[in-house]
């Protein structure tokens, strides 16, 4: 019978070894040869460019290797990856690659090594406040941000000058806009405003934006809360937005878009780099700009980005910080930007003239990104945020009205964690 | 059986080689508890426990998360949905395999050639890895480009596309259709082995009685195949109950958790908010429902065994 519920037991064999275990030895070693691996994401650029630089810490590092261990895209699969694997007497791994929704857990776990060090107060200067700020647990430093995302505006230029169009800067212009381009091409195959709908960390983005841009906030609460979440579903409602949006992340947005199906799109600061490349249908037809927010408000986008820490277990921490400060420093952000179409976590760097020379559109994204909101900052992240997900995504499918679904995922967050938990860090 | 009718020599032989037999499967028996029994008692263990590394909370909590659990709503949401997806799911595997065991039976008595042939290809579905072929479905219900929505456009049968996944019920039957393609040539091959062991003479003899194909069905080839029916019942409702993979990476549950199974909850609870003690207690939950319906079978599959042996 033991076959039978080898899902449960595998469940609970993981449990275990997140709860018991060490991870593996570190990998032999070469005499006087020291190898630190280094856990990431797989990238969204061209990863030989990233090796690359790799390859050139090394000469510059004597008697230091570092192997690449790369995780699967899915943000998901990589928390648990690392849920599984920080818990140990020693992990088999000395740098890992962190999303900015994860550093106060981990931090607050005791998983990750204190960086202060790393950034002198002058170097602080450099950086993105609110990046910092999700990197610093009870007043202390555990991750250096590596590079930013924030949510965008993608439009189709062409289309919007042959309509006499400027990008949207509200919400109901965007619409408007839709209506009179789709009105004008009377193509059936293409769509108005694609976005993130399906259940997962993106929908909750999406709806953090669309709240803060009319000036509310989603887990307070309250008629504008609730107005923003049924401007969700009214996109969708009147065929603003296809219905496919319900089930869309990321990619799927990218793809469609890409394709030259879409006039707008929100979408992270990575797909630029996608659908500018060689062959993409949408070269240089599309435009970038702020969110829209609501008549009256101020656009925020929600702040997304990676971060650099040291498991506190780590079996190499000195050479991993010291490729940490490689991986930070303004050279390899600059060629970061330029090689793999990063946008770099250092603020000086977007006031270097031949970078912006080389990446025009990072002027544009500077003031996105300054202005650019957090997430609740706190260990209890993907608590509050696995709360919401299925109500936000029961709202949209109309399963639950807007203020149902946000009074609900209230309800919750209060009875799991007290009220207002984030705000006590 | 066991030696009632043996002489006393075989008996006293018996003995010895159960002795040996025991000794002989000690090892595998103690590999086996060590990787089943072990993991499966831990998880027990820490059902009881309030553990969330995060909070650095680690602390005995008796019953609490039983309690709560009683109360939790999203998990009796999940249990619905659960057997709601294994109730149709086998039943339309178990009926449609059985459809294609016959046809196969039929078709290829006696032509091993093409028998081999249309068994692999049969069996295709059921070879692909899950993940891949959940991705796949998730293409084929793409409202825009889909391939679902394009026949039934082309055919005339709806006028707009429709968004398979974008409804909490529509999607859990798509998770069905999936999971039902997926694996009827699974349940189809089992009776297909079943269908083979049917002494052909039993056929010959029937059809001199003059009995027509429906009796012949009726009262004879569904009779002698009830044990594997009851064998491929209790395969498909396992796992069934314990789908994880098609639908999380088809639909993660959504929307509004429509489509959230008691494998996903325990998954998200036990990774994704880190909540090691009621994690484990919902997978504790799930391995009793998974235990229950066992229990279940075996008891049909004993009856009916006696009734044969009888």
């Amino acid at each position: 019978m033991s076959t039978f519920s080898s899902q449960g037991v595998l469940l609970v064999a993981l449990a275990l070894l997140a709860g018991c275990t060490a991870g593996s030895a570190p990998p032999p070693q070469d005499s006087g040869t020291i190898t630190i691996v280094f856990k990431h994401g797989k990238f969204a650029g061209d990863p030989e460019a990233f090796t690359a630089l790799l390859r050139d810490f090394e000469r510059r590092t004597p008697g230091v290797v570092v192997k690449e261990e790369v995780l699967p895209a899915s943000t998901d699969q990589q928390h648990q990856f690392y849920v599984v694997n920080l818990e140990g007497r020693s992990v088999a791994f000395d740098l890992l690659a962190v999303d900015v929704i994860w550093a106060q857990e981990f931090a607050r776990a005791g998983w990750l090594a204190e960086l202060d060090h790393l950034l002198q107060p002058a170097e602080r200067e450099d950086q993105f406040p609110e990046m910092i700020r999700a990197a610093t647990y009870a007043g202390r430093l555990y991750a250096i941000p590596w590079y930013m995302e924030a949510g965008l505006l993608y439009y189709r230029r062409d289309l919007l000058e042959r309509y006499g169009l400027a990008p949207p800067r509200t919400w109901p212009e965007l619409v408007a806009a839709v209506h009179a381009i789709q009105r004008g091409e009377r193509d059936p195959g293409l769509q108005g405003f694609l976005w993130q709908g399906k259940q997962y960390e993106g929908l909750v983005c999406v709806a953090h934006e669309l709240a803060w841009g009319g000036g509310a906030d989603l887990l307070e609460g309250g008629a504008d809360a609730a107005q923003a979440v049924s401007f969700m579903r009214r996109l969708v409602g009147e065929a603003v937005s296809p219905a496919s949006v319900a089930t869309a992340d990321e990619e799927t947005t990218r793809r469609l878009f890409g394709a030259g199906r879409a006039i707008f799109m929100r979408n992270w600061s990575y797909a630029w780099t996608l659908l500018q490349q060689d062959g993409s249908p949408v070269r240089d037809k599309v435009g970038l700009a702020p969110l829209p927010a609501f008549p009256g408000h101020e656009s925020v986008s929600a702040l997304g980005g990676w971060l650099l820490a040291v498991p506190k277990r780590a079996a190499h921490p000195r050479e991993a910080q010291a490729l940490i400060r490689y991986l930070t420093s303004p050279e390899v952000q600059r060629r970061l930007t330029l090689d793999l179409g990063y946008q770099p976590a250092r603020r000086d760097l977007y006031r270097d003239a031949a970078l912006m020379e080389a990446k025009p559109w990072l002027r544009d994204l500077l003031p996105v990104l300054s202005a650019a909101r957090s997430r609740p900052v706190t260990p209890y992240y993907l608590t509050l945020s696995h709360i919401l997900q299925p109500e936000l995504s029961a709202a949209l499918v109309a399963a639950k009205s807007p203020e149902e679904a946000l009074a609900s995922a209230k309800r919750q967050v209060g009875a799991l964690l007290g009220s207002r938990p984030w705000e006590r860090g | 059986m066991n030696g009632r009718d043996g002489h006393r020599g075989a008996s006293r032989r018996g003995i010895s080689e159960r002795a040996w037999g025991a000794l002989f499967a000690g090892p595998a028996l103690f590999l086996v508890g060590l990787l089943a029994l072990a993991p499966l008692l831990g998880a027990v263990w820490l059902s009881f426990h309030r553990r969330l590394p995060i909070f650095g909370i680690s602390e005995f909590a008796g019953a609490r998360n039983y309690w709560l659990l009683w109360g939790d709503e999203r998990f009796w949401a999940a249990c619905r949905t659960t057997l709601h997806f294994t109730g149709l799911s086998v039943a339309a595997e178990l009926f449609l395999g059985l459809g294609l065991a016959l046809l196969l039976d039929r078709v290829l008595n006696g032509r091993a050639a093409e028998a081999r042939w249309v068994q692999a290809a049969v069996l295709i579905p059921w070879a692909v890895p899950t993940v891949v072929s959940a991705q796949m479905w998730s293409w084929l219900y793409h409202p825009d480009y889909g391939l679902l929505n394009y026949l039934l456009q082309a055919t005339g049968l709806v006028s707009s596309p429709i968004n398979w996944l974008d409804d909490p019920v529509r999607a859990l039957h798509a998770a069905v259709l999936m999971d039902v393609w997926k694996t009827t040539p699974f349940a189809a091959l089992l009776l297909l082995a079943g269908l083979k062991t049917i002494p052909r003479d039993l056929y010959l003899a029937a059809r001199a009685d003059g009995a027509g194909r429906w009796a012949v069905f009726r009262h004879l080839t569904l009779p002698l195949l009830l044990p594997v029916i009851l064998i491929v019942l209790v395969f498909r409702t396992m796992d069934a109950v314990r789908i994880f993979d098609a639908v999380y990476v088809l639909t993660g549950g959504g929307p509004g958790n429509g489509t959230e199974t008691l494998s996903i909850y325990a998954y998200k609870t036990l990774f994704q908010t880190l909540q090691f003690g009621y994690g484990s207690t919902l997978a504790t939950a799930m391995f009793l429902v998974v235990l229950a319906l066992t229990a279940g079978y075996l008891l049909l599959l004993r009856r009916h065994l006696r009734e044969i042996a009888s």
